[in-house]
């Protein structure tokens, strides 16, 4: 098993592939295309299609078809988690202070933000797509932000390029996985959930075959803020940083991008929007963890988990 | 007969003198054993210089102007051909979900 480790879209990104070196020229076109896409959807470069994109709200603004499949993509799991995973929630996003770069906040402090007006949610059914002429026009004041929708998308198309040198393989973005096929040394994955009250701990262990992971967690991504912690999940509803019940919610999927909305969508929603969402998709897959470090999830969830978690959780 | 013993005597006494004095020269004038200042003829077999230890990325003696391929450096070559992480068998790496 030949694997790959570097730095994008501001996390660690893990590949590996079964066989020699076609697995390994595989790995190098996979890296390529993962770094060459982050440009392309991160609203932290004003040369960005997205940023582009956020500065033409009110007027038509032609996009290329992977930003059109995202957009679409978007507004069809806004639909499917009620309103709960929405990536027009950018203004709020600034507002909270996170208009910079993680990295950027880390070292310098989190913008001006909090000063900002609210801005009333928009919806994103207010988008206008002319698929036929492949251009879209943003609500005047509303900004996308792609955030882990984009990863996961660029997750998936790698994972899809790597596929074409080996059958057997796997690529991560940030614990945002994708799975192909089974590994020679054993018959699953093995994929450590780490605690979100500690990194450096790990709660349960998962058993996976092909298939993606995607986790969300409020407590990755967290600054302060005139005394106040604040995180990077904004509950569209509010407006504000989300009060949840669990600190973390792992979604395992056949698509990453399902993955990646219903984990945000259930981490916002908490108990009761989990309830509503399993009801109306009963085969989701899902495992949170809460304040107190307990593991609960559906029962496709924890079908997942090592006997010992399972009893536990 | 006393004159006879002391002509004995005398006669005895100088053939000693005589043949120690006899023995003295002859050994003083033989030749020392360790004295020859003519060069030795000893043709030791000069000590044979070995050729340095070849540089194991060669994998290569040089012997005499002859070269062949060291049967314990002859592996080197291969293992270096391997690249670093290739290995068909070895396990897959556990992957980690944290969130973002």
């Amino acid at each position: 098993m030949q694997t790959l480790e570097f730095r994008a879209m501001n996390t660690s990104v893990l590949m590996a592939a079964e066989g020699d070196e076609q697995a390994i020229s595989g790995l190098q076109a996979a890296r390529a295309f993962i770094e060459v896409s982050e440009k392309r959807f991160s609203r932290f470069l004003p040369e960005s299609e997205l940023s582009q994109l956020n500065g033409f709200g009110g007027k038509w603004y032609s996009v290329s078809e992977d930003l059109m499949e995202l957009l679409t993509l978007s507004l069809r799991y806004f639909d499917e988690t009620g309103g709960l995973f929405n990536p027009a929630i950018l203004p709020d996003l600034k507002r909270a202070g996170y208009d910079k770069s993680m990295d950027s906040i880390l070292t310098q402090g989190p913008g001006d933000g909090y000063n900002r007006m609210h801005i009333p949610q928009t919806s994103l059914r207010d988008i206008d797509f002319d698929i036929t002429n492949g251009r879209v026009r943003l609500p005047k004041t509303m900004e996308i932000d792609l955030g882990g929708m984009a990863k996961g998308w660029i997750v998936e198309k790698a994972s899809n390029l790597l596929r074409s040198y080996s059958s057997t393989c796997a690529v991560s973005a940030g614990g945002d996985i994708v799975f192909v096929g089974n590994p020679l040394s054993g018959s699953k994955w093995e994929v450590e959930l780490e605690d979100p009250r500690n990194p450096d701990q790990t709660t349960a262990v998962l058993f996976v075959g092909q298939c993606a992971v995607v986790t969300s967690s409020i407590t990755k991504r967290t600054w302060s803020q005139n005394g106040q912690i604040r995180h990077h999940l904004i509950d569209p509803r509010t407006g504000e940083p989300a009060k949840t019940d669990w600190l973390s919610v792992t979604v395992i999927s056949s698509e990453i991008t399902e993955a990646e909305a219903f984990a945000k969508a259930l981490l916002i929603g908490g108990r009761s929007e989990a309830g509503r969402l399993t009801s109306k998709y009963p085969e989701l897959a899902y495992i949170s963890v809460d304040p107190e470090g307990h593991i609960s999830g559906s029962q496709f969830g924890k079908e997942y988990l090592n006997e010992y978690d399972r009893i536990f959780s | 007969m006393k004159l006879f013993k002391f002509g004995l005597r005398l006669w005895i006494m100088l053939i000693s003198v005589m043949s120690f004095l006899m023995g003295w020269i002859m050994i003083a004038h033989a030749p020392k054993p360790i004295q020859s200042s003519a060069p030795s003829t000893f043709n030791a077999t000069p000590i044979p210089t070995l050729a340095p230890l070849p540089n194991a990325d060669t994998g290569i003696i040089q012997n005499n102007g002859n070269l062949f391929q060291s049967p314990q450096l002859s592996v080197q070559p291969l293992i270096q051909a391997l690249p670093q992480s290739s290995n068909n068998f070895a396990p897959a790496p556990i992957f980690r979900t944290s969130g973002s």
